[in-house]
């Protein structure tokens, strides 16, 4: 009987619940506020510090950048470092020279004249990234970082990553469409078979040490790669960087976190005010996106071949088109889109053509280059 | 009246015949009778003498016979057996004949010389009527109501004119159950309604009355009663078997105009279970939120908001047990089996004095008392729970037993909540087990507990419980006529835990819980029709565990931590006094002394005064004994409530509440989740405290059954708690630096139209109101929305809803209903901006945009089987559709960073129609 009405209701029920896109109102604007994307490098590292502009909420207006602004890290101890603009709205420095445990902050000038100055934050020393590691389960690949501060000092971190995996086309091509003719590929540069894609992180990665006994932080996921993706077919790299970071810096990403990725479910928080260390000096009621943190930064790198995660395939469908060798075939194909493959010889004499998918991984968003660390 | 016609009929038919001599005068009889009841008494009389009774048992049924005789005739011995009391005879020796009556005696014969010349009728005329001594009835029960027969009240001797206070119980005479919110009265002036055990106290005036019960879903009942002085008359009453062509039921006529609380909802389990609801399980929860003045934030919410209360400021109570988590499953089902419950009653406006330490609301939850003859139950299936329920004589017609449980099946529902619910299992179940015993007329004892769990994990590695665990003991003693009193003592717990195990190193357990120990003794004295008290004194004793996170398994490195466990006390005096003057005025003055202290041992952190409560500004630690007093609030509260009545059916209210609460939700999320913790006030978190003033209007119309009410009220709120950005709630030392105290306005007018009995019945009820919320402690440095006003996330100002239930026939009735409100606030996003990696969203002042407006329409269909009263079962089927116009109301709207990209979601709890189907039965 039971089973019976469970079964009947399933059935009838096809959405219980949903999920649909949703478009916010048209009027929902506001001024365009300063967004300051900056971890000074205490270690002695490179430092980009990163300056755009907030825009309209639809998808369609593109995110603007700050270029031509004066930028300097001022130390407590009278010490002054320029940042040089180089373009897009990055602002750059080798190496800042700074003092672990000393205070620095970020003073900006934009080119409209307007000064902004973020709180004095300490220079934090960090801890190597201990190791990463990841596990095989049944729906994927799950990758850790462990770290460990061995002086118990250190209680909040944030990682970001870099991923890069090879993909390969699933035709071999030899032939190339040239200035309206097709002639035979140069290798290696002419390479649309062995490519490889990178892609950075895009969510918070946060863990803290203070409920544990000691300062070792174990297993804080940062990515997983669900099973069958293109990223393990071959090979696939990922290097995180670990920053450390004071309490409020934490909460400050732990709130953005919490307001820009955890939002919406049945017991989603609800978003709260988002308050960083930078002020306007110019226009002190005007609100200033972004906390300026000091630490050095420890990266760590991985591989995993597709061996160590069996089973992982993937079939991808490709089929190629015949096409006479004829010039009006040929260009009809190209203008199709279709990339040649190869020719085939008498008796058959016509050429192979398919869709960029399955020949030309340059254009899965990918480079011919390898990568020196590959 | 008419049987004593008929046989004066058959008298004068008999008198025809030719009668032999006077032989009732010869008879000897020699018996003795112990106890024989009047029924008994004539028949053996009829064995030994050739003569045949004539009477009415309803007449004589209070009465027994102990008699001793010894050759006496039968005129001398009917008059021994009958002496001192009104009821007379007569015998006709010619029909061999004798008719008992009470008062009036049968003449049997004509006047001299009519037809014969000779008198050979004895008309034994014991005594005259008016000098018989009244028998004393102190209590009587009564069997079987029955018309033509007279009930004597009190002492004839003792006659007084004017008023005397009748008193006494109402019950089912099927399974001896009290019948609560019973109507007794004798005309509009007398009237009152039975308490929840089923006692009533009405003021009667003396002589010749008509006493009426009514009850829905019993049959109307009246009673013929002299009335010389107070006294007691238990009254069972009949269930009405649904077999008749047509059944008028008119329940608590006019009880809401007369009434002088406002803002009272009361609802039967009956027309509970006539509203359609998801998946087909009846939810008390879900109904109440479709009353005037109550909201929700959506339909996964566990609480529900009255009269801009937030959730945590409704006492709800279960046969006075408080039910820190009232919901199953996230809130989608309430946490009450419907089988067990009798009614409910929901206070927002007028709170009796008797009740304190919640603003918003009481919502008291009533269960059934066992079957006291027959062991009885029901079962039900439907596609979420199974339900059995049983109950029965422990000891017949003294003590019953009533348990119930509920458990669930509900994995597969899982896969139909969003995404992040995939590869989960949850599963629920509560327990209710009460028994009731009577000790003795003025004594009766319960005890009810009552058990409710929930267990659910995520993705295979966190299990999720939470459970609520109530027993209490009652004891009600009528002290007189007039003095009666109930005595609790419970004990109440809700706890929730959260494990995880799946990374050895990290495996933690963490959990909540609060267990509060409450005494109560609640005093009524009814002096009469003007005068009526209710005073008594409450305490409750709180032990809170703050949360605990502590290693599982011994490969944890997890580091064990414990917020300091929190205590208090909290207790209250209070008196109200009811005073009606005359049938058009009635006043409820309530006055509630509220007094708390928190209690040690306990380490307290202390601030610079007057500078913002952050951790900066912490100045030290002080440490407080075991029991020592840490802080007192105290406060008085009043409750005052009056009705002026034009007309008797219209009549118009007002009242005033003052309310404490010494116990706050710590919530950042916009409903209850089962992972919300609460905080006892202490030196640094001053109690809520609230004021309500209401004004209604209530009219009657087509002899009292369509009702209608108009209510506006006014209510401020102060130190309610919101919090700082980022706040942390569990584990939290400090959390008095992670608050901001916020004050609140809200106001609404409501608009109800009921018509409760009747083949089409239900209610229509239009609300307006807002809840406006201001973080108004401009020292703490943090405000919300540059501290101005702003409104609530249950701010949903317009709000429609109609339940309708039409009754086709007495197997078959049909339910719709429907709800419109206005979306809910929301916080939504202003910008974009692109930080650590991806795109993401700037949220600007909170609350300031609106979801999509709400509107639902659900059907259902009833089918019973026959209702023929001697079969083994009887079983029915409810099916029906929720949500049946499929439309994807939106729960809430949020925008999430995804892939680097912003994308905004509209998330539907239930976004199709869904049809269900449940088949109960009862046995």
């Amino acid at each position: 009987m039971k089973k019976l009405f469970v079964s009947i209701a399933m059935i009838m029920i096809s959405c219980v619940s949903c999920k649909e896109q949703y478009f916010p109102p048209a009027e929902s604007l506001q001024d365009q506020l300063l967004v300051v994307e900056a971890n000074l490098d205490a270690g002695g590292g490179p430092t980009t510090v990163r300056l755009s502009r907030t825009t309209k909420i639809d998808n369609t207006s593109p995110i603007q950048v700050e270029n031509n602004a004066a930028v300097f890290v001022e130390g407590r101890d009278n010490t002054i470092q320029t940042l040089n603009f180089t373009g897009n709205g990055n602002y750059f420095s080798s190496n800042l020279n700074m003092v672990i445990n000393n205070e620095y902050r970020l003073r900006i000038r934009t080119s409209l004249g307007k000064e902004y100055l973020s709180d004095y934050v300490k220079a934090l020393y960090n801890p190597p990234l201990d190791s990463i590691n990841w596990e095989r389960t049944n729906d994927g690949v799950q990758i850790y970082v462990n770290t460990n501060d061995p002086a118990n000092v250190l209680k909040y971190f944030r990682w970001d990553f870099i991923e890069t995996w090879e993909i390969h086309s699933y035709y071999n091509s030899n032939l190339i469409f040239v200035n309206g003719n097709l002639r035979s590929r140069i290798f290696p540069g002419e390479n649309i078979r062995d490519c490889w894609k990178t892609s950075p992180s895009t969510n918070i990665l946060l863990a803290n040490s203070t409920q544990l006994q000691s300062g070792i932080i174990s297993k804080a996921p940062i990515q997983f790669i669900p099973v069958n993706d293109e990223k393990l077919l071959f090979r696939y790299s990922i290097i995180a960087k670990q920053y450390a970071l004071e309490k409020n810096g934490y909460n400050f990403f732990e709130i953005l976190k919490k307001n820009t990725e955890n939002i919406g479910s049945l017991f989603g928080p609800q978003p709260s005010e988002l308050k960083g260390n930078i002020k306007c000096l110019t226009q002190p009621d005007e609100p200033v996106i972004g906390f300026v943190t000091a630490s050095g930064v420890t990266e760590k790198r991985i591989f995993i071949s597709n061996g160590e995660v069996a089973p992982w395939h993937k079939g991808l469908f490709c089929r190629e088109d015949s096409i006479a060798n004829h010039r009006d075939s040929i260009i009809a194909a190209v203008g199709g889109g279709l990339v040649p493959i190869t020719y085939l010889d008498a008796p058959i004499n016509r050429y192979l053509f398919s869709t960029p998918f399955c020949v030309d991984c340059t254009s899965r968003g990918a480079t011919n280059i390898k990568p020196l660390f590959w | 009246m008419r049987y004593p016609r008929l046989l004066y009929l058959l008298g004068l038919l008999l008198m025809s015949l030719t009668v032999e001599s006077q032989e009732a005068h010869k008879i000897k009889i020699d018996d003795s009778f112990e106890n024989v009841s009047p029924t008994d008494f004539f028949s053996r009389l009829e064995k030994k003498i050739s003569y045949k009774f004539y009477y009415n048992p309803a007449q004589l049924d209070s009465f027994v016979i102990n008699l001793s005789v010894q050759g006496k005739t039968l005129p001398e011995v009917l008059q021994e057996a009958f002496k001192a009391t009104d009821i007379l005879f007569s015998i006709d020796s010619s029909s061999k004949s004798i008719f008992i009556t009470r008062r009036l005696s049968i003449v049997t014969e004509l006047p001299p010389g009519l037809f014969y010349k000779e008198d050979k009728l004895i008309n034994k005329n014991i005594i005259s009527p008016d000098s018989i001594p009244a028998f004393d009835i102190e209590s009587k029960r009564v069997t079987k109501a029955r018309a033509g027969k007279l009930y004597e009240i009190g002492r004839k001797s003792a006659q007084s004119s004017g008023h005397v206070i009748l008193t006494g119980y109402i019950r089912n005479s099927k399974s001896k159950e009290p019948l609560a919110n019973a109507s007794v009265y004798i005309d509009s002036l007398n009237a009152t309604i039975s308490d929840q055990y089923g006692h009533y106290s009405l003021t009667v005036p003396t002589g010749n009355r008509t006493l009426n019960v009514q009850y829905s879903g019993m049959k109307d009942t009246r009673l013929q009663l002299v009335v010389y002085s107070e006294g007691k008359l238990d009254v069972d009453v009949d269930e009405e078997i649904r077999v008749l062509k047509e059944v008028v039921i008119s329940s608590r006529k006019s009880s809401n105009v007369r009434n002088v609380q406002m803002g009272v909802e009361k609802l039967s389990i009956t027309s509970i279970k006539n509203v359609p609801t998801v998946f087909g399980e009846t939810d008390i929860l879900r109904v109440i939120t479709s009353l005037p003045g109550v909201k929700t934030v959506g339909e996964a919410s566990t609480g529900f908001n009255v009269r801009g209360g937030s959730a945590d400021q409704n006492l709800i109570l279960f046969n006075d047990a408080t039910i820190y988590n009232p919901s199953h499953f996230f809130g989608l089902f309430s946490a009450f089996n419907p089988e067990v419950v009798k009614d409910i009653e929901l206070f927002k406006s007028s709170i009796p004095a008797n009740y304190g330490g919640r603003l918003s609301s009481v919502l008291d939850i009533t269960s059934r008392e066992g079957n006291k003859k027959n062991i009885t139950g029901s079962a039900g299936i439907g596609p979420v729970t199974s339900r059995l329920h049983l109950e029965g004589p422990l000891i017949k017609n003294k003590t019953s037993f009533i348990f119930g449980g509920r458990t669930t099946y509900a994995n597969w529902l899982m896969n139909l909540l969003p995404d992040e619910f995939k590869d989960s299992k949850a599963s629920f179940q509560d327990l209710d087990f009460s028994i009731s015993h009577a000790i003795d007329s003025n004594n009766s004892l319960y005890l009810t507990t009552y058990f409710s769990r929930d267990k659910f994990s995520l993705g295979n590695d966190t299990a999720y419980r939470y459970s609520n665990r109530n027993a209490n003991i009652k004891w009600k003693h009528n002290f007189t006529n007039r003095f009666r009193g109930v005595f609790i003592v419970g004990y109440d717990q809700y706890m929730y835990s959260v494990e995880s195990d799946k990374n050895k190193v990290n495996a933690f357990k963490l959990g909540f819980d609060i267990g509060q120990l409450n005494l109560k003794a609640d005093f009524d004295y009814y002096i009469n029709a003007n005068h009526a008290f209710n005073f008594g004194v409450s305490s409750l004793r709180y032990k809170l565990n703050p949360g605990y996170y502590n290693p599982l398994g011994t490969e944890s490195v997890v580091n064990p931590e414990e917020v300091e466990v929190e205590q208090a006390r909290e207790s209250g005096i209070y008196f109200t006094h009811r005073y009606s003057p005359g049938s058009k005025l009635s006043v409820s003055t309530g006055l509630r002394f509220a007094l708390y202290n928190y209690l040690g041992p306990q380490q307290v952190n202390t601030y610079i005064p007057k500078a913002p409560v952050t951790e900066a500004n912490q100045t030290g630690i002080v440490e407080y004994k075991k029991g020592e007093n840490i802080i007192t609030y105290r406060g008085p509260e009043l409750r005052f409530s009056a009705r002026y009545a034009f007309t008797s059916t219209f009549s118009v209210k007002a009242s005033l509440n003052t309310m404490h609460q010494y116990i706050h939700l710590l919530s950042n999320t916009a409903i209850i989740a089962p992972t919300d913790i609460w905080k006892l006030s202490d030196q640094n978190i001053k109690p809520q405290e609230g004021q309500q003033v209401s004004i209604g209007m209530y009219k009657n119309f087509k002899s009292n059954t369509i009702e209608t009410s108009l209510e506006v009220y006014y209510k401020r709120m102060r130190d309610y708690l919101d919090y700082k950005p980022g706040a942390t709630l569990f584990l939290n030392h400090h959390v008095e630096t992670d608050v901001i105290n916020t004050k609140g306005k809200a106001y609404g007018v409501e608009v109800f139209v009921k018509k409760p009995g009747g083949k089409l019945n239900g209610w229509i009820s239009y609300t307006y109101s807002r809840i406006l919320l201001k973080a108004y402690d401009t020292t703490q440095g943090v405000t919300i929305n540059k501290g101005e006003y702003y409104p609530a996330n249950y701010d949903k100002p317009h709000d429609v809803t109609l339940m309708g239930n039409f009754r086709v026939n007495h197997r078959f009735s049909i339910s719709l209903n429907a709800t419109y409100s206005t979306g809910r606030p929301i916080t939504l996003p202003v910008g974009r901006y692109f930080y650590a990696g991806s795109q993401r969203v700037l949220y600007a002042d909170r609350n300031t945009y609106r979801i999509p407006d709400y509107f639902r329409m659900d059907f259902a269909m009833n089918i019973d089987g026959n209702h023929k009263v001697n079969q083994r079962t009887h079983n029915s089927w409810t099916m029906g559709v929720y949500n049946m116009l499929g439309r994807k109301n939106p729960y809430s709207v949020y925008f999430i960073s995804e892939g680097g990209r912003v994308n905004g979601y509209k998330l539907s709890i239930f976004g199709s129609a869904i049809p269900f189907i449940n088949f109960n039965i009862r046995f």
